[in-house]
């Protein structure tokens, strides 16, 4: 393995340590989502029937567009820490706002399917739901947990750049000191990794 | 040392990443949607999943441009440890029943 | 780019507890060393609980009927000795106290990675801790699941168990972020010409464990979070009357959970690692294999999981599969013990608190492991599974292995951390009545679990009596040399002779600074020309 280097962030601050405890940090949560994704793949291996038709239920419009958004959000995140690194602090506080703002829809998104839902009387312990086979029953208690944790998560980014977008209002982050915005961009696309795998499994299963 | 690397990427180094996630999402779409591949399909939709994230780690999350090893390591560690995990579990839940 | 290696600030000369005082200085603080001592006190604080626990516990079944508690009370006993000992100690113990005290002195660092994180850590610890007591006195009364909060039991007790498993959560929050500090200090701060290859070996133990605690804790935390949500919202991923699969459950608890059994030895071994060649002024023999078993431990220790379901319903392929897994994972172990004992093997023993501890862990993580191939083979399991040999066999490796490992850091660095001595008889005195405690209590236990005495039962068959009475007794010596041992470090922390800065005339880092270390931990950082084995009696003789 390499030799130590000389500690130069003695006084200073270690911007490739902080960026490896970030992505440590991914890592457990890749692994939070993990393993909610083994229970989905035992449940839908037992039950692959009840899987395909529950899906059907979902609205694949509004999950595509979902991802689409989500998509579009990671650009937006990424070209604002760009556009720090070249000094371009006016596009990186615009595109910041613009990547709340797709998440903050993503989550209309995600509450109007869910408030649909709820409004059909599929919910978890729901009466209709418990009629169900088995199998859909687990797909939609799959379904709320996982979109639920995964929007939750997409809660706390939003708010995380909230912040970053104070802290280049003020200064705080510049072309020199941006590890803080570079690491919420990596906690944005982790959330959005998670959705681009739970958009096929949950609304595309054929 | 500074924060980052080196270079920034270029503005339509990211555009033209994100031009090749929305084609994925509209391959997967079609693919699940309209051609209906029967017990390949999940095989399709996690390779196409998985592309657009290795685009996603790789390029907005700068996984390529990384120089220290252990950024090359950590994602194929934590793949590897998952995987092991559903193999695992699959052994039991795939195989109940089944007198050895 | 400048390094500035010197600094001349005075928080290199004074020691770091007369650096700030007052309460707010502590619980607010950044720096690692006191970080470590704040897990310190309560990771034995909850010790003694849960030793209070199990002490009514032994003394509850020393006679068949019931004695001096029913059965619900019984069951919310050794759920909560389980939950206490395991989240609250033993997993945290070493990393948290010693990894934070001492990692980043042994690599010449000046604190971890992350101080901040750090503090959020312990703060989470206590959160976690207090949830779980909450979940004593509140919402139906304290879990009766055992630790394991197997469903759909779990899903359908009426007592507290959502905070509990709440409780657990916080506490595997703690233990992550922990993981993630000391990886990335050990990758990012290591002093000029620490490599890899000179890193003492509690440093390659610590890594190894922050792997496994940063890659396995989140299983167990979405485990919780399930039984929580299934219980508050009717999900149903593990109810079987809606589809639901407990073995499943089985899986996702265990999938951490053995891990965290890896979790807590490594450490443990670690210290081991670093204790014995400076008893045996000796270079530790295979370095390289001390180092990479321990990462050979935490790998295929992720594999082997299953084989805590025996005979839970799992498919009779998984059960090959974790079978052979597991005698696989005594492998690296072995090797370990292998090179201990080589070290050993002509060195120049020197007979002191700290090796005495380490020389008993060698023995009785030895018997603890050969009881888990005994029972990691399938038809013995099917014997002895759920029978009093299973708590028998993991109190051999948990508190013969971690715990004495763990009593020999505390006599190993006592001297560095509070700047004092021990009395060096009654430590080894208070080993001795360990030891013999320990093996009365616990072997018999082994003896019951083999005779088929079942395990978390409140009452049990006559014929079970004779080997339930000498546990029991056996626990009274155990105790009595705990609190032997616990009273000495407490008279040495504040009557002890003040000690010299290298005592044990140790090579690694912590040894070159003094005791106790300034709040800087170096004047200036080392520049690292050798590994941690270079005794000086080596140089002299050529």
């Amino acid at each position: 393995m390499d030799e130590a280097k000389v500690p130069v962030f003695e006084g200073g601050i270690d911007y490739t340590g902080a960026k490896l405890g970030m992505w440590l940090f991914i890592l457990s949560e890749l692994l939070l989502f993990g393993g909610m994704f083994i229970l989905y793949a035992a449940h839908r291996y037992k039950t692959p029937a009840d899987f395909h038709n529950a899906s059907a239920e979902l609205d694949v419009i509004l999950g595509t567009l979902n991802t689409i958004l989500l998509l579009t959000s990671s650009l937006s995140v990424a070209v604002s820490i760009t556009a720090i690194q070249k000094g371009d602090r006016r596009l990186s506080m615009v595109l910041l706002m613009v990547t709340m703002a797709l998440g903050l829809v993503f989550l209309v998104n995600k509450g109007i399917e869910w408030t649909t839902k709820i409004g059909h009387g599929i919910y978890p312990n729901s009466p209709t739901l418990l009629a169900r086979p088995k199998g859909e029953i687990l797909f939609f208690g799959l379904y709320y947990v996982m979109t639920g944790l995964h929007g939750l998560h997409v809660l706390v980014g939003v708010c995380v750049l909230c912040v970053m977008l104070i802290l280049i209002a003020k200064d705080k982050i510049s072309p020199m000191h941006f590890t803080s915005l570079e690491n919420s961009g990596l906690y944005w696309h982790l959330v959005d990794i998670i959705w681009i795998f739970l958009y096929p499994l949950f609304y595309l299963i054929t | 040392m500074e924060s980052g690397e080196e270079h920034p990427s270029k503005y339509s180094t990211y555009v033209f990443v994100w031009m090749g996630l929305v084609c994925l999402t509209a391959l997967t779409y079609t693919v699940a949607v309209r051609i209906h591949p029967g017990g390949w399909a999940i095989l399709v939709a996690l390779a196409i999943a998985g592309t657009k994230s290795g685009l996603v780690l790789n390029y907005f999350m700068h996984l390529k441009s990384e120089k220290p090893l252990i950024f090359k390591v950590i994602i194929p560690l934590v793949m590897a440890v998952f995987l092991v995990f559903v193999l695992l579990t699959f052994s039991d839940v795939a195989f109940r029943g089944v007198v050895e | 780019m400048t390094s500035a290696t010197a600094t001349d600030s005075v928080l290199s000369k004074i020691n770091f507890y007369e650096d700030r005082r007052g309460i707010l200085s502590w619980i607010f603080t950044l720096d690692h060393k006191r970080i470590g001592l704040l897990y310190f006190i309560f990771v034995i604080a909850f010790f003694f609980g849960g030793v209070v626990l199990g002490f009514f516990m032994r003394l509850e079944m020393v006679a068949p009927g019931g004695a001096i508690m029913g059965p619900q009370t019984y069951n919310s006993l050794f759920t909560l000795h389980g939950i206490i000992m395991i989240f609250l100690v033993v997993i945290p113990a070493i990393p948290t106290i010693f990894g934070n005290f001492f990692l980043p002195i042994q690599i010449g660092a000046r604190d971890v990675a992350f101080p901040r994180i750090n503090l959020l850590s312990w703060w989470l610890y206590i959160s976690g801790a207090t949830i779980v007591f909450f979940s004593v006195f509140t919402g139906g009364g304290p879990p009766d699941t055992g630790w394991t909060f197997y469903a759909p039991y779990s899903l359908r007790t009426t007592v507290n168990v959502p905070l509990a498993v709440f409780g657990v959560f916080v506490l595997g929050m703690s233990s992550i972020l922990t993981g993630i500090n000391l990886v990335t200090t050990t990758h990012r701060l290591r002093a000029p010409g620490m490599t890899w290859r000179r890193l003492p070996l509690f440093v390659w133990g610590i890594y190894s464990t922050s792997w496994v605690q940063i890659l396995a804790t989140p299983v167990i935390g979405i485990t919780m979070v399930l039984i929580f949500l299934d219980r508050f919202f009717g999900v149903g991923v593990f109810d079987p009357t809606k589809g639901g699969d407990p073995i499943l459950y089985q899986h996702m608890f265990w999938i951490y959970s053995h891990p965290a059994t890896y979790i807590m030895i490594l450490p443990a071994m670690g210290i081991v690692s670093d204790v014995v060649p400076v008893f045996a002024r000796k270079k530790i023999f295979g370095y390289t294999a001390i180092a990479l078993s321990g990462m050979a431990i935490a790998a295929v220790g992720s594999l082997v999981w299953g084989h805590h379901m025996f005979v839970s319903g799992q498919s009779d392929f998984a059960n090959i599969l974790f079978s052979l897994l597991t005698f696989l994972v005594a492998i690296p172990s072995a090797i370990k013990v292998f090179n201990w004992v080589a070290t050993l093997h002509k060195g120049s023993i020197v007979i002191e608190p700290p090796l005495l501890f380490c020389l008993s862990f060698i023995f009785l993580f030895s018997i603890g492991g050969l009881t888990g191939l005994i029972q990691g083979a399938l038809a013995p399991n099917v014997h002895l599974h759920d029978t009093y040999w299973i708590p028998a066999h993991f109190h051999y490796i948990i508190f013969g292995g971690m715990g004495f490992g763990l009593f020999a850091a505390f006599h190993y660095w006592f001297p560095k951390m509070f700047g004092r001595m021990y009395n060096r008889q009654r430590a080894m005195r208070a080993w001795v009545i360990m030891l013999i405690g320990f093996n009365i209590f616990y072997f018999s236990m082994l003896l019951l679990g083999w005779d088929g005495m079942p395990r978390r039962y409140y009452d049990y068959l006559p014929q079970f009596r004779t080997l339930h009475l000498t546990a029991t007794f056996g626990s009274w010596i155990l105790i009595a040399g705990l609190i032997l041992m616990f009273s000495n470090l407490f008279h040495g922390l504040f009557k002890g002779k003040k000690a010299e800065d290298n005592p044990w005339n140790g090579v690694t880092l912590e040894w070159q600074i003094p005791s106790p270390p300034p709040t800087e931990n170096f004047e200036k950082i080392p520049v690292i020309q050798h590994g941690p084995h270079d005794f000086k009696e080596l140089e002299n003789n050529g």
